[in-house]
């Protein structure tokens, strides 16, 4: 029985950075994205979950309290532009690591 | 020459019918929490995954060398009986698979077949074929280490997704974003499903034909019926979706909010990528388990249902020896006839006695449906939240009893009666004199 340890090391490894360097960047373009004033507010696309039901009415709430939100925020247009362009690089980020997955699974095989 | 052909087709029918389960039976792992948070609705998720598996599946067509991954010495089979092992072999794993199904756990379509063949194996070789150290290697290790490692990626991701969004001034938060994310990280591990899953029936039929002098040794690669089959069932069982296995993995587990299903997707993702990649071979279904539970642990305030987690691990336990039990059962059938020279009888007594387990498990399956309508509904939740009284028909005990009550009532009643009756006539009698 040989089982190789480093071989598990290594996925281990490597699916820890590939998923932190994902849900990271994914989450600081959401971050951004609500400091330019840009809060996504989406609501789910079927009602599923009995018990966290968010009626379309309750949706609305939270998108005027996003856009009120956005009104009060202190910061000025250039820094809003500023945390706009990071929320885009972030989530650029994002895309080149699910490609690079994709690039993994057509020519790994 | 009749014989091994008819064994031929039986084998590609029930490869087929595998590759259809294992569909069906993996949905969950990609499509599970999208439908769960609402990113997708349920029926464009599974034909997202149905879509991404065909694609998958024509992606990728170098098939594996052999079938067991040096689990079972394939040389020490001889040609003549190797047919009919896979073909028990698959008997044990569909079996498997449909009965998980109907359970509502998602357990390995490959520990399955793994398991039906080394049963298989057991009967209708002997335990010299089997390599007992690549079964610990290769099926119990990776089984202790996947969810083990999904888990604690998904909870790290989680933790970070969590504490990168969060607000002290209770403004939006964002998080709502994370259902964009998900349709994107579920599509990639629908895709990575169907470039690994649907080589492993491709694998099968083409070893199946290449034993049969079908195809040429020298020539292993899978040809374009094959490819195209297995391409086409892997989708279709994709699209029946396991309603089951997904209402289990989305809402069985733990709730799963936005931000915990895109961690535990993409730590999936990562850690499925890694492993083919880098060739240590994990299963999907329990890496998929396990970023659930991980991502269940990550968000402050929610709860791991660890009974559902303990049923799910048994079931994994279980299995490599049950697969291989009903395998082995199936091989003892072909055996045992093989002996008085009606091998092909052994082969049709197993397909029919399959199809009739397969159909009764289906049929059972009918008595409480579950689909795309009512897979996430709250109305299982309210079933556990008020406590609704539910009258079980009788047990055949009870029956008996409510029976012998019934007769002794009429008994009583009958000699009453008669007695009446008599005490009647007396008095009428008494009357006369």
């Amino acid at each position: 029985m040989i089982i190789n340890w480093t071989a598990f090391l290594e996925v281990f490894l490597a699916a820890l950075i590939g998923s932190i360097t994902i849900v990271t960047f994914y989450a600081l373009g959401l971050r951004l994205l609500v400091r330019s004033g840009r809060a996504p507010v989406v609501a789910p696309a079927e009602f599923t979950d009995a018990i966290t039901v968010i009626s379309e009415k309750e949706a609305r709430r939270a998108e005027k309290a996003a856009a009120k939100a956005a009104k009060r925020s202190p910061l000025t247009d250039g820094q809003k532009s500023v945390a706009l362009v990071g929320a885009y690089a972030s989530f650029t980020v994002c895309a080149a690591a699910v490609l690079g997955g994709i690039l993994l699974i057509l020519f790994n095989h | 020459m009749e014989t091994a052909a008819l064994i031929i087709v039986l084998v590609i029918v029930l490869a087929l019918f595998f590759d259809f389960t294992n569909g069906f039976h993996d949905t969950a792992n990609a499509m599970a929490t999208p439908i769960a948070t609402g990113a997708l609705k349920p029926k464009t998720a599974v034909l997202l995954a149905a879509v991404l598996n065909l694609v998958g599946a024509f992606l990728s067509t170098e098939v594996a060398k052999t079938i067991s991954g040096g689990m079972i010495n394939e040389e020490e089979i001889s040609a003549t009986i190797f047919p009919a092992i896979i073909f028990a072999g698959l008997i044990g794993a569909i079996t498997w698979n449909m009965f998980t199904w109907l359970l509502g756990l998602p357990s390995s379509s490959s520990h399955a077949l793994f398991g039906g063949l080394i049963g298989a194996t057991l009967v209708g070789v002997g335990a010299i074929a089997i390599d007992f150290g690549v079964v610990v290697s290769k099926v119990i290790l990776p089984a202790l280490i996947a969810p083990l490692t999904a888990g604690i990626i998904a909870f790290t991701a989680t933790k970070i997704a969590y504490a990168v969004t969060r607000r002290y001034d209770s403004r939006p938060d964002g998080r709502d974003g994370f259902r964009w994310g998900q349709i994107f990280t579920s599509s990639l591990v629908a895709l990575a499903h169907g470039t690994n899953d649907a080589q492993k029936t491709m694998g099968v039929i083409t070893l199946a034909l290449i034993t049969v002098g079908w195809q040429s040794a020298s020539d292993p690669d899978p040809q374009m019926w094959v490819i195209i089959a297995c391409a086409v069932t892997i989708a279709l069982g994709t699209y029946m979706g396991g309603w089951r296995i997904i209402r289990t993995l989305g809402k069985g587990l733990t709730d799963v909010k936005p931000a915990q299903g895109f961690s535990a997707e993409s730590s999936t993702a990562a850690t499925i990528l890694a492993s083919s990649a880098l060739g240590f071979a994990l299963s999907t279904t329990q890496v998929a388990s396990g970023s659930v539970i991980g991502s269940g642990l990550g968000r402050r305030g929610s709860q791991v249902r660890w009974r559902t987690v303990g049923r799910i691990m048994v079931g994994w336990i279980l299995t490599l020896p049950a697969a291989g039990a009903v395998g082995a059962a199936a091989a003892w059938i072909v055996v045992w006839f093989e002996g008085m020279g009606l091998g092909w009888l052994g082969i049709l007594i197993d397909a029919v006695i399959a199809a009739l387990i397969i159909t009764g498990l289906f049929l059972r399956s009918r008595r409480n449906q579950v689909n795309a309508g009512n897979a996430m509904s709250g109305v299982a939740e309210s079933g556990t939240a008020v406590r609704v009284k539910r009258n079980p028909p009788p047990t055949r005990r009870q029956r008996a009893l409510a029976r012998e009550e019934a007769r002794r009532v009429a008994a009583s009643e009958a000699a009453a009666r008669k007695a009446a009756k008599s005490a009647a006539g007396d008095a009428k009698k008494g009357d006369r004199r």
